[in-house]
């Protein structure tokens, strides 16, 4: 009786052609919910680019379209790091920008009139569609589910492991590398299972997409070559993989030297080395079996693989030696510290520093994950049934990418694809078995032959022959209860989405007790000040997070910025920041610069200021200058970091502490001021400022501006002309002045 | 600073009774001649105020520590050795005394009356006092201090602090004996496997191609790198924590924070739940028995569901605004 609706239900999708017009609307569908997600933050504030680095990409995109595409290759830019400026061109990828422009003038002939910022902002949200279709793709090469390539579309689609990275606003250069670093696995794949030198040519050609894209494509450039031998260690070893990796190796490699920020690295750098080893590895692997196949012996065969060996320790030997030797340049530092994360601490504080360098703790997993992440080994322990080729690179994916994304927050983004493809196996899996309307026959225990399964080698619990499930009662509790879990999934996204990932962060956003929301845009306040009210080529100082937003909101040249290139000239900006106005105002003449910027959020309680990260910039000050800079003094001789009463003299002497709190106790009543950011009453008398003044300060006080004071008209120096200004008498100077100093600055 | 008045007056009085006998000069060779012989010296009050006495011609980096079990420095006694090294390889490298540099240890034990005149409240400190006489005499004779505030240092990075305060004399690089001991064993570590294995190849090669090994390491490493093993060994984090109440707290709060346990029972719980859902995907429909399989998947099923919801309620913990949640762990 009740199979009588569910057998026109199962009808309607019988038909071949329905089937894929269906997959084909769900595949849309998916696509358009991925892109939808993603618009949160447009919706909420405006069309608005985010965070720090998307605003230099912006600015290099806004470059690349109004100067055209090879001054874009030439770029020199003088108005970062004054007074050094940057090879732009040759020292970014340009993957992003050009796609960018590309599309804006695809529109442009399509006589579509459409802003760059648009595009720029949409970028990611579009891109994130195409991602959710590759991660389709790559899993239908998988499994013969129907099913699983669609889960993992969607899972693709909505995972905030990937919107994290991807929503509206956020133009970074992970936009579009997630998608094409899924779409050249997929393409992998398709060479390696065909043998197919067509499919092994696309590959290579999103890979050199990939490589002109985001500095992440090393982790394909280390996956494919690991893949190939751990597939040859299982004697695998097939013309199919060689004609595959050859193809994608030769071809990838002379794409990828084409951008000029990459250049000989290819052939350089050790990250690099595993793909040549492995290249080199196999033609020798190819001509044994050559000769194999003219000259059949049996001892012979043995002598080919210790010869095959042989050269591979040799290789590896050699390549040890190298890179002793210093002809191949050592593992790059934000490569090394992913192996031996202590190392960066100790010797690079400026990678340290950064939050995305930090490990993962085990929220940040499920935050970003959900339930994929135990679903995950599941779907990997799949994939040990079949074992096929693919399925020991999902092996291989999945282990090596759960390291990574261990060890640091950002690289979380490579793992997400290959969680989402394991987690569709595995649903899909179960939900095949569990929505099955056919119930076996209830007494066909030994009826199937099992000694022919279990002369395969396998795994032990799948050595049984499959039968199906009985009861409509278990098939009840799991069709209810995975559907409750994909439920949760889609709301666990939806509002991780919505509260994590969805503020710019050039604007914040607060409730009021009322429940309204209160917009904080103190940021664009005050880049909208300097762009008004200073010189054209006004040097602005800050700490180098600032310098990308400078550079593209106040259109104003920077000292530092987030392209950190040249590790000692942040550490001269951090000196003068932590350093007494006596030492700091020389650096600055020095650097002519004209305005000092800084973000302090004590009258607000916002977290992410200059004053917490203070101690960064004077260790990194202390690592090229450690007679001058000293963190310790920064701690009372309790070992705490403070900022009220108690703080060490060299703390309140700092440039740093001076320009926060400058002037801020006279917010409050006397006696009263309070940082409400780190809870500490100030001192009653708040500290002098004599080289500077201040200039602008924003609404809630999160930036400030101050004016480097020009030299005294009268020759005196800044402290003495300060405190003649505030009425104090000289009680020394009279006494003790020298001869008259000719100046020279 | 406050304890400088009264540490130079200690100083200028001991130094003064001293010296009246002796010149700098003399001191100096006396105390190589003891270095030569042990490095660094052991010093006692009256030694310390000697060395560090006013006229003073030579350099002296003097340690402030407290080995003694008592009082359970931990850093102290890790720096012993690398500070011998750093001592005995420097005297041993410069034995004609061209740098001028002295190298002493004074023990909370042998000198309680230096460590309450300098005020000291933790072991171990580094004091460079440079000389306030001679062709290398500084302006400031005040000891330079060196705060262990990045816990324990290697001799070599001791041997640059000290060497970038002693500008144009000799610096004699560090020297690490060769470990011999460790040769030999990895020697014979290594020979004994190699052998070990050829014996025992014929028994390996089934483990090393069973799909069963490798489907178990994979998913333990899988199992270990998710739920952030890989944090506790680059942060160091701690096992547990009190809660302030005598009790224990097995969850570190605040949503960047974890606790080795903390990590465990993730693990643990998301072990679980893959292992729920290997049975479910592969056993359940391989049971050929109707009724234990009815059993075994709604077994499974429910415990799916309850463990998950249990992870949930462990996630609002973490994270406080977290609104899901699933029936029994509301």
């Amino acid at each position: 009786m009740s199979a009588d609706p569910l057998d026109t239900l199962a009808t309607i999708g019988k038909g071949k052609s329905t089937r894929s017009a269906l997959r084909v609307v769900i595949l849309a569908l998916i696509a358009a919910a991925s892109i939808a997600s993603r618009l949160f933050s447009v919706i909420r504030f405006e069309s608005i680019i985010h965070e720090f680095d998307p605003w230099f990409n912006f600015r290099a995109t806004k470059y690349l379209v109004a100067n055209g595409f090879y001054s874009f290759w030439d770029w020199f830019d003088d108005r970062t790091w004054h007074p050094l400026g940057r090879v732009t061109g040759g020292t970014l990828y340009p993957g992003l920008m050009v796609t960018s422009g590309a599309i804006w003038h695809a529109l442009r002939a399509l006589t579509i009139p459409v802003d760059i910022r648009n595009v720029c902002v949409l970028l990611a949200p579009a891109f994130s569609g195409l991602t959710a279709i590759a991660a389709y793709l790559l899993t239908n090469e998988m499994t013969t589910s129907n099913s699983a390539g669609l889960l993992a579309a969607l899972f693709m689609g909505i995972a905030p492991g990937y919107i994290s990275r991807s929503v509206a606003g956020s133009y970074d250069n992970e936009a579009i590398a997630i998608f094409l670093l899924v779409f050249t696995f997929f393409l992998w794949i398709k060479a390696l299972k065909q043998g197919s030198m067509l499919w092994g040519a696309l590959c290579a050609l999103f890979y050199g997409y990939m490589v002109a894209s985001w500095g992440g494509y090393a982790f394909i450039t280390c996956l494919l070559p690991l893949h190939s031998f751990v597939l040859i260690c299982m004697g695998r070893y097939s013309t199919r993989l060689y004609v595959a990796y050859t193809t994608w190796y030769a071809l990838g490699t002379l794409a990828s030297m084409q951008i000029p920020f990459v250049g000989f690295l290819p052939v350089k750098t050790s990250e690099h080395m595993p793909a040549l080893g492995i290249f080199g590895f196999l033609q020798l692997l190819a001509f044994l079996d050559y000769v194999r196949s003219a000259i059949p012996s049996r001892q012979f065969q043995s002598f080919l693989w210790i010869f095959a060996g042989g050269i591979f320790t040799i290789g590896l030997a050699g390549l040890v030696v190298a890179t002793s030797a210093g002809i191949i340049a050592p593992w790059s530092g934000r490569f090394y510290s992913l192996w031996d994360t202590g190392y960066a601490k100790i010797h690079i504080p400026i990678i340290a520093s950064v939050s995305e360098h930090q490990p993962t703790a085990w929220p940040a997993f499920f935050f970003d994950l959900n339930m994929l992440v135990f679903l995950f080994p599941v779907g990997v322990y799949l994939c040990f049934q079949e074992l096929a080729d693919e399925h020991v690179f999902i092996i291989v994916y999945a282990v090596f990418g759960s390291y990574f994304a261990g060890v640091m927050v950002r690289l979380m983004l490579t793992l997400t694809p290959v969680v989402c493809v394991a987690a569709a196996i595995a649903i899909s899996t179960l939900l095949d078995t569990y929505l099955d309307t056919k119930t076996p026959p209830e007494d066909q225990q030994s009826a199937e032959g099992s000694e022919k399964k279990s002369a395969k080698p396998g795994l032990k619990s799948a050595s049984k022959p499959v039968v199906g499930v009985y009861s409509i009662w278990s098939k009840g509790l799991m069709v209810g209860s995975f559907s409750i879990y994909l439920l949760i999934f889609v709301l666990h996204c939806t509002w991780v989405t919505s509260n994590a990932y969805s503020s710019p962060s050039v604007v914040l956003a607060s409730r009021m007790p009322d429940g309204s929301q209160h917009i904080i845009d103190d940021y664009r306040e005050a880049y909208q000040w300097l762009r008004q009210n200073t010189k054209e080529d006004a040097k602005i100082m800050s700490w180098w997070d600032y310098g990308y937003q400078i550079g593209g909101m106040a259109d104003r040249p920077t000292l530092v910025d987030n392209n950190t290139w040249n590790n000692t000239h942040i550490a001269t900006v951090g000196k003068a920041m932590s350093s007494r106005e006596e030492v700091s105002y020389p650096i600055m003449r020095q650097h002519e610069v004209d305005y000092v910027l800084v973000v302090f959020g004590g009258l607000l309680g916002y977290s992410g200021d200059d004053i917490n990260k203070f101690l960064w910039m004077v260790r990194i000050a202390e690592g090229i200058w450690p007679d001058e800079v000293n963190e310790r003094s920064f701690f009372t001789p309790r070992g705490e970091y403070r900022v009220d009463g108690e703080a060490t003299e060299t703390m309140k002497n700092s440039l740093m502490y001076k320009m926060s709190y400058y002037n801020f106790n006279n917010l409050f009543p006397p006696g009263q001021a309070v940082d409400r950011m780190r809870q500490a009453r100030l001192p009653e008398v708040g500290p002098t400022l004599s080289t500077m003044e201040e200039a602008f300060t924003s609404e809630n006080w999160i930036i400030r501006i101050y004016k480097v004071k020009d030299l005294d008209n009268l020759g005196r120096d800044h402290i003495s002309a300060a405190a003649f200004d505030r009425g104090q008498k000289k009680r020394k100077a009279t006494k003790k002045r020298g001869p008259r100093v000719l100046r020279v600055e | 600073m406050r304890w400088l008045p009264a540490f130079l007056s200690v100083s200028l009085l001991a130094g003064g009774s001293l010296a009246a006998k002796k010149t700098s000069e003399e001191r100096f060779k006396s105390f190589h001649s003891k270095s030569l012989s042990s490095a660094p010296l052991k010093l006692s009050d009256a030694s310390y105020r000697d060395l560090t006495s006013a006229p003073r011609d030579y350099t002296a980096a003097i340690v402030l520590t407290a080995m003694d079990a008592r009082f359970g420095c931990q850093l102290c006694r890790e720096f012993a050795p690398e500070w011998e090294l750093l001592a005995k390889s420097w005297t041993k490298g410069d034995r004609a005394a061209e740098s001028r540099l002295l190298f002493g240890t004074l023990d909370f034990l042998d000198g309680r009356d230096i460590f309450m005149s300098l005020g000291l409240q933790t072991a171990p400190i580094l004091l460079l006092f440079p000389p306030n006489a001679g062709p290398h005499a500084v302006a400031s004779a005040d000891p330079i201090r060196y705060d262990f505030t990045n816990g324990p240092q290697t001799a070599e990075f001791v041997h640059g602090w000290i060497a970038r305060h002693l500008p144009d004399r000799p610096h004699p690089p560090v020297k690490r004996p060769i470990n011999w001991i460790r040769w030999i064993s990895t020697f014979v570590i290594v020979s004994g496997s190699l052998t070990a294995s050829y014996v025992a190849w014929p028994y390996i090669i089934p483990i090393l191609q069973s799909r069963n090994v490798w489907s178990a390491i994979t998913l333990i490493s899988i199992l270990l790198f998710t739920s952030g093993h890989m944090y506790n060994h680059i942060r160091k984090v701690p096992y547990v924590a009190s809660d302030g109440k005598g009790g224990i707290s097995y969850f570190a709060g605040g949503f960047q924070n974890q606790y080795g346990l903390e990590t465990q029972i993730i693990a643990g719980i998301y072990g679980f739940l893959s292992l729920a859902g290997i049975s479910l995907a592969i056993k359940v429909p391989r049971t050929a028995n109707a009724n234990a399989q009815t059993v075994l998947a709604l077994v499974w099923g429910v415990l799916l569901f309850v463990i998950y919801s249990f992870l949930i309620s462990i996630f609002r913990v973490k994270n406080a605004g977290y609104p899901l949640s699933l029936p029994p762990f509301m």
